[in-house]
């Protein structure tokens, strides 16, 4: 153990808590699991290198670009989808299966304009990582821990503050209640979908400054982003945390001990384990015996 | 010919599995995304036994269905308990955790690099080697499941299976036992997917983790939403539509790589059209529900 061992537990801690942060903040309000919040981060990686590396703007100029396209990626989905299937009122499993069936075609859209392989926006030299007590760290993993820190900190103070943070939890409480007290719950919800789906293309952008995309690389993710969400307890940002930091230790410790091949069977171990015996995560609300 | 036979032989492999998909999700009204799990504990079983134990065809195939079915038992027991969308996340689990297992247990399942070479079948002294013969075999695999699968839908206990799916709440107030029902179909649904892995891994003679992939299970449970959901034929008809019709793509011309992604954008995007405005399929009877009104009204 030294203090590689804590830099590389730091950048994945991080990189974990955007992505469950940005799926809670839309969990919490629909209640289904929006599957295709995976394509979505993964084309702001996509729209960043097609802004940068195709039509060769600036990186600082690409990186904004490609989180607004992500956002309005996201807010489409909801409007041309999930919105009529609650008009509808479709039960969670129907919209679930819709999400299944966009991220496969998006995924699908993606491979097929970009092709299957490794695709980088990466056009600087790699530089050897700064040295700090004998470990290494490059300046990208610095830049995603800092952006990290700093949007869970603005996010957290906003939802808290804010009169739109208050409607959103208002709606994640009691959406019949919130609609009662005027609260337009579908601006609420498509504001959600613009918070959330704007920090899912900015990690997206980040994981692919740092290790590269491929146009599968969203599952996987969202999916870490679930068990850290689900570990953690939904709706609470310090859940959040404590569940990526709980699942980016267990991965480390994985890859130190086994090995890296392991690490998804790792994660979706104690996902497991925490949906048997404690489903409603560290610090969520205790649910009803009818609602697990 | 030969071509043709391909496809059909591979239009039953898909109703044996989707059938059986559906009495979980049709008839019960529980979505499960591990049945390329089941699908792929079925082959790999069947092949490993072949391969290593040169046991004859019927006996792998009935040991692979009480694997399946001990497996199932397994995933089913504990996380039958939990509510549908988190159920739908603890069978991604098992799926992701079983690709991981075949993928990275070399020494036994040869990992990324599959296994080659597993014997075709031999039943009493016959080989099956030809496309048609395999047809024939299939034909009869499929209609036994189909049968079995119809057995248990016109049963009581396939009425059971109706009524904890409308309201399962009520069925408990009954005095029926609903987490015994619930668990019973589900190693039914696992058993009965294994059967498609045997015929897949003796007919292709050749398996490796990237058949059994979640992508994988998404395609089924499209071909069950597609075809329509409690309805055994309609699983047939989803077989038949799915898998023949990317095959048209062929004679197109589009070029290999892309045909793929189209064949995956297709269905995707039939999912999508059906849940927004026939979530019961082509010919299904069940549509997920629906939620209460709010007060009489439609929620806004």
């Amino acid at each position: 153990m030294n203090f590689q061992f804590l830099i590389n537990l730091l950048i994945l801690l991080f990189q974990y808590s955007i992505l469950a942060l940005s799926f809670s903040l839309i969990y919490q309000v629909i209640r289904f699991f929006h599957f295709a919040h995976a394509v979505v981060f993964t084309s702001g990686a996509y729209f960043a290198f097609l802004i940068c590396v195709f039509w060769g703007c600036p990186l600082l100029f690409a990186i904004p670009l490609a989180i607004i396209c992500s956002t309005i990626l996201g807010c489409l989905i909801e409007l041309l989808i999930y919105k009529p299937l609650r008009k509808k009122r479709s039960t969670a499993l129907v919209v679930m299966l819709a999400s299944l069936g966009i991220y496969i075609v998006l995924q699908n859209i993606i491979s097929m304009v970009f092709g299957d392989d490794t695709k980088s926006i990466r056009t600087w030299q790699v530089v050897e990582g700064i040295n700090v007590f004998g470990a290494r760290i490059t300046p990208v993993q610095i830049i995603i821990v800092v952006t990290s820190v700093l949007l869970l900190i603005f996010v957290a103070f906003y939802l808290h503050s804010s009169k739109t943070g208050k409607a959103m939890r208002a709606v994640a409480n009691d959406p019949e209640l919130a609609n009662i007290s005027g609260i337009n719950s579908n601006k609420v919800i498509l504001t959600s979908f613009a918070i959330g789906s704007a920090l899912a293309g900015i990690a997206g952008i980040l994981v692919s400054l740092d290790v590269d995309m491929t146009p599968t690389m969203g599952m996987n993710a969202l999916m870490m982003g679930v068990v850290a969400m689900i570990v953690g307890g939904v709706g609470s940002i310090w859940g959040i945390v404590l569940g990526s930091l709980l699942l980016a230790l267990a991965q480390n410790l994985g890859v130190w001990y086994i090995s890296s091949q392991w690490q998804d069977a790792i994660a979706f171990a104690i996902l497991l384990i925490f949906l048997l015996f404690k489903p409603e995560g560290f610090f969520g609300k205790k649910l009803k015996k009818a609602t697990i | 010919m030969e071509y043709l036979l391909h496809i059909l032989i591979l239009i039953g492999i898909y109703t044996i599995l989707s059938v059986s998909l559906n009495l979980l999700v049709g008839y019960t009204g529980i979505l499960s995304i591990a049945h390329a799990a089941f699908y792929g504990v079925g082959a790999y079983v069947a092949a490993l036994m072949a391969l290593n134990l040169h046991t004859p065809f019927l006996l792998n195939l009935l040991i692979a269905v009480i694997a399946s079915g001990i497996f199932g038992a397994l995933v089913g027991i504990p996380s039958l308990r939990l509510r549908d969308d988190y159920f739908v996340i603890a069978t991604f689990a098992f799926q992701i955790i079983t690709f991981t297992i075949l993928n990275n247990l070399v020494d036994f399942t040869g990992g990324p690099l599959g296994l080659p070479g597993i014997p075709q079948p031999n039943i009493f002294g016959f080989e099956i080697t030809t496309h048609i013969e395999f047809l024939i075999l299939v034909i009869i695999l499929t209609g036994v499941t189909f049968w079995i699968s119809n057995k248990i839908v016109k049963s009581p206990f396939g009425r059971l299976l109706k009524a904890i799916r409308e309201d399962e709440v009520f069925v408990k107030a009954a005095g029926r036992n609903v987490s015994d029902a619930k668990v019973k179909v589900f190693v039914i649904n696992a058993s009965l997917a294994s059967v498609a892995g045997v015929v897949y891994a003796t007919y292709i003679t050749y398996i490796d983790p990237t058949s059994f992939t979640i992508m994988e299970s998404i395609f089924i449970i499209s071909i069950v939403i597609i075809g329509g959901s409690a309805n055994l034929k309609g699983s047939i008809v989803g077989s038949i539509v799915l898998v023949a019709l990317p095959e048209l793509l062929r004679f197109i011309g589009l070029p290999n790589s892309i045909a793929a992604n189209i064949r995956q954008i297709l269905y995707g995007a039939l999912l999508v059209i059906f849940m927004l405005w026939r979530p019961q399929g082509f010919l299904g009877e069940y549509s997920f529900g629906q939620k209460p009104l709010v007060n009489g009204k439609k929620p806004e």
